[in-house]
């Protein structure tokens, strides 16, 4: 393409430079130590520099960056070439993801000072972020499917960092065994499109189904088993439930897991792969319905949770679900705008959350309590992001949130607009609802009280995450919609969806801020001047509220679909083993060990006795050399051997 | 001279049949056997043992005369079963006198340490 081999290198040092890290740290982490972080560091922040280069060339270009090798040739089986292709949505992640890991690798730091697998830490850290930025340039669905299995690995090791403790070894498990189930699905799908197209590049796919190559109902179901990897990974309804347990990893890694590496995969492989989904309005619908459920269901969840990291978890799928609506429905630019935004609010409430358990090690909220005053820096920053999160002018995720809402309105989705609108209040509610039950009030515990604020290490980034949530919408606003003009559908899929831009509407605009500000207000009003109300109304309607806490049942239920009859096999397996082939196994065994046995009394070791048999059988020998006949052969062959036997026995 | 006599005289001058050999190194061939089998004394059994080579030998030797065809294959093959005799009996004695060394015994009965 017009690209120069120095253009190129710099943009394949992007994801190679993380991974370069991991090598290090991975062969001498023992010797660098606490050094680790300095090399990780380095090696993160000269991909984020490089990152703003892609971004500026691909801004002043105005076309992708777009070059590959060949990687393997099968002759008349097609070919799979490892390529980059960076349009605005990849150069955008590109920036987003290593932005936040930058700052995740700053504060962790601090928050893992301690920790006995340091350096292993930061180079499963720079592994996520290569993997992450590796299926970010990915230009095929093999290349992708390389680095999406990479991000499930990297997602594995961290949350089950501490895997000393069970329930992060199990939490590792379960999110492990859930995006697996995605990832098949979305595996089947990539091997559909490539037997229906002989080409795994995305272009190829979108122009051969373009062309009619595939038929309808065969496209349909590879886009929707493409979406079901995207769902795993994304944390969407049904697969959603291995999200609120991952927060048993460390919690800088859940900042970045929520924010940029793990969960925005899956909304980024619905949006780099947009011009195959519109082409399936039925898949488009699956997208926009899963998506507003999601949204709505997790934000159900998250209104009682205890735990201050689940309530955030919980607050990441329904984001998510956001997003896929956005996406869902045609509002791209504002999916993948919410997709931007969040990712730094979150890792800033995770980053808040984390500061918090560094302070007084507790994840519950009602231990906390009159943090403001201790932890000030803290308390702000997580006010800045809580106000973001719910939305309100004009921080940054008013802009998008509001761009999705108004699409939704817009496009006629009414059951969509009604879901998105309640979800803003819900989220309103349970976010504020834990910052003020952890920040206001009198501290509950002693450790609270004695709570002291995090080390400038770890407040830094807080602060400078906190100027990104509330700057980072500005770059999309109605007045000069950069964002829109960086990260556009191709020009195939606006007109496949007919979509018109929709004009800023400023009473939508003003409904959904009031709304939003409806919901902080409840949760003041519920938990701080009296908080007693709060547990009196969780009593009256206890069935509701254990109801939500148990997350719809969808463990339990899990439980018993799955999990319970995957055992039960596991079992019936274990005892067929054991019995039947076991026994086979020993039966055969004995039964020769006994016939040795019988047998045994032959060897006698006295070599008289063999020599009778030597005389015996040659004897036999000759008889039957000389009678010739077959049947006198073999009654002469049984009577001797048994005699030679009893004989035998008898010595 | 009586002819009986004269008979006798004829039958002992006559060539001597190839079964007289045969029963002969068979009778000595069964004897050789018997003692190899039956015989507790390891040298006794070697003496056995010696006695159905020889049986073996007369045999080969009567065929050899009475197969002048063969070339005096027999013979030869006799000469080599003499060698091989002697030589069998050098190792075999050594073999009984080490035993007598380590065993105190030469009693083929007690030397049963490949019992199974």
């Amino acid at each position: 393409m017009n690209q120069t081999v120095g253009q190129q290198l710099i943009i394949a040092a992007i994801p190679v430079l993380p991974a370069l890290v991991f090598l290090i740290l991975a062969l001498f982490g023992r010797y660098i130590r606490e050094g680790a972080q300095f090399v990780a560091i380095f090696g993160v922040a000269t991909s984020l520099v490089f990152s703003c280069f892609a971004l500026f060339f691909v801004a002043r270009d105005g076309a992708p960056i777009d070059f590959a090798v060949n990687w393997i040739n099968l002759e008349e089986g097609g070919s799979f070439p490892m390529g980059i292709y960076i349009d605005g949505l990849a150069a955008v992640m590109l920036v987003v993801v290593c932005f936040v890991s930058l700052m995740i690798q700053l504060y962790s730091g601090a928050f893992m000072q301690d920790d006995k697998r340091f350096a292993w830490y930061y180079a499963v850290l720079n592994l996520f972020t290569a993997s992450m930025l590796g299926l970010v340039v990915a230009s095929n669905f093999i290349e992708l499917y390389v680095f999406w299995e990479l991000v499930g690995l990297c997602s594995y090791l961290l949350i089950g960092h501490w895997f000393e403790k069970p329930e992060a070894a199990r939490a590792a498990q379960k999110a492990f065994i859930v995006t697996r189930v995605g990832d098949m699905a979305l595996f089947v799908g990539i091997i559909m499109f490539w037997r229906a197209t002989g080409t795994t590049s995305y272009q190829g796919i979108s122009e051969a189904a373009q062309a009619g190559f595939i038929g309808s109902s065969l496209f349909a179901t590879a886009v929707v088993l493409v979406f079901v990897g995207a769902i795993g990974k994304s944390a969407q309804f049904p697969l959603h439930v291995w999200l609120p347990d991952a927060m048993e990893g460390p919690t800088p890694v859940s900042a970045l897991i929520h924010a940029a590496t793990m969960v925005a995969a899956g909304v980024y492989l619905v949006a780099r792969t947009y011009d195959i989904f519109v082409q399936s309005p039925t898949a488009m619908l699956v997208v926009a319905y899963i998506g507003g459920f999601t949204a709505l269901m997790a934000a159900t969840m998250a209104l009682t949770k205890k735990d201050m990291k689940r309530v955030i978890a919980y607050s990441t799928v329904s984001q998510l679900g956001y997003m896929m609506l956005a996406l869902g429905i045609g509002a791209y630019s504002a999916g993948i705008f919410h997709l931007y935004n969040h990712a730094f609010f979150k890792a800033l409430l995770f980053l808040g959350a984390g500061s918090i358990i560094y302070a007084m090690n507790s994840y519950n909220i009602f231990e906390m309590g009159g943090l403001r005053r201790r932890m000030p820096l803290t308390f702000w920053t997580m006010v800045i992001a809580g106000v973001s999160l719910a939305g309100i002018f004009p921080l940054s995720g008013f802009w998008s949130k509001d761009a999705i809402v108004v699409s939704a309105f817009a496009e006629h989705f009414y059951v969509l607009f009604a879901m998105a609108l309640l979800t803003v209040f819900l989220t309103a509610f349970y976010i504020f609802r834990a910052i003020f039950v952890a920040f206001l009030g009198e501290p509950r515990t002693e450790a609270a009280r004695e709570a002291i604020e995090s080390p400038g290490i770890m407040t830094g980034p807080m602060v400078i995450l906190a100027f990104f949530s509330v700057v980072s919408g500005l770059v999309g606003t109605p007045l000069r919609d950069y964002f829109a003009e960086i990260v556009a559908p191709s020009e195939f899929a606006t007109e496949a969806l007919g979509v018109e831009p929709h004009e800023f509407n400023v009473t939508l605009a003003v409904v959904s801020v009031v709304v939003a500000l409806g919901g902080i207000a409840l949760a003041y009003a519920l938990y701080v001047p009296k908080p007693e109300r709060a547990a009196e109304l969780a009593r009256r309607f206890s069935p509701i509220y254990t109801f939500l806490d148990k997350g719809w049942y969808f463990d339990a239920l899990y439980d018993r679909v799955f999990v319970r009859p995957a055992m039960a096999i596991g079992r019936f397996v274990r005892q067929f083993d054991r019995r039947a082939l076991g026994r086979l196994v020993t039966g055969v065994g004995r039964g020769f060990s006994g016939a040795g046995e019988r047998l045994r009394p032959l060897q006698s070791g006295g070599a008289q006795n063999y020599a009778l048999f030597i005389l015996v059988s040659v004897l036999i020998l000759g008889v039957i050399v000389g009678a010739q006949y077959a049947f006198l052969t073999v009654a002469l062959i049984a009577v001797i051997a048994l005699a030679a036997v009893a004989l035998g026995a008898r010595l | 001279m009586p002819p009986q006599a004269q008979q006798f005289l004829d039958t002992l001058n006559s060539t001597v049949p190839l079964e007289a050999y045969l029963i002969v190194g068979a009778i000595m061939f069964a004897i050789g056997a018997w003692g190899a089998l039956i015989r507790r004394n390891a040298v006794v059994v070697f003496m056995c043992i010696e006695l159905m080579i020889n049986a073996v030998n007369l045999s080969l030797v009567a065929f050899a005369d009475y197969l002048p065809d063969a070339g005096g294959a027999g013979v030869g093959y006799a000469v080599l079963v003499i060698a091989v005799a002697a030589a069998e009996v050098a190792v075999g004695l050594a073999i009984a006198l080490a035993v007598y060394r380590t065993r105190k015994t030469v009693n083929v009965d007690e030397v049963n340490l490949m019992k199974g």
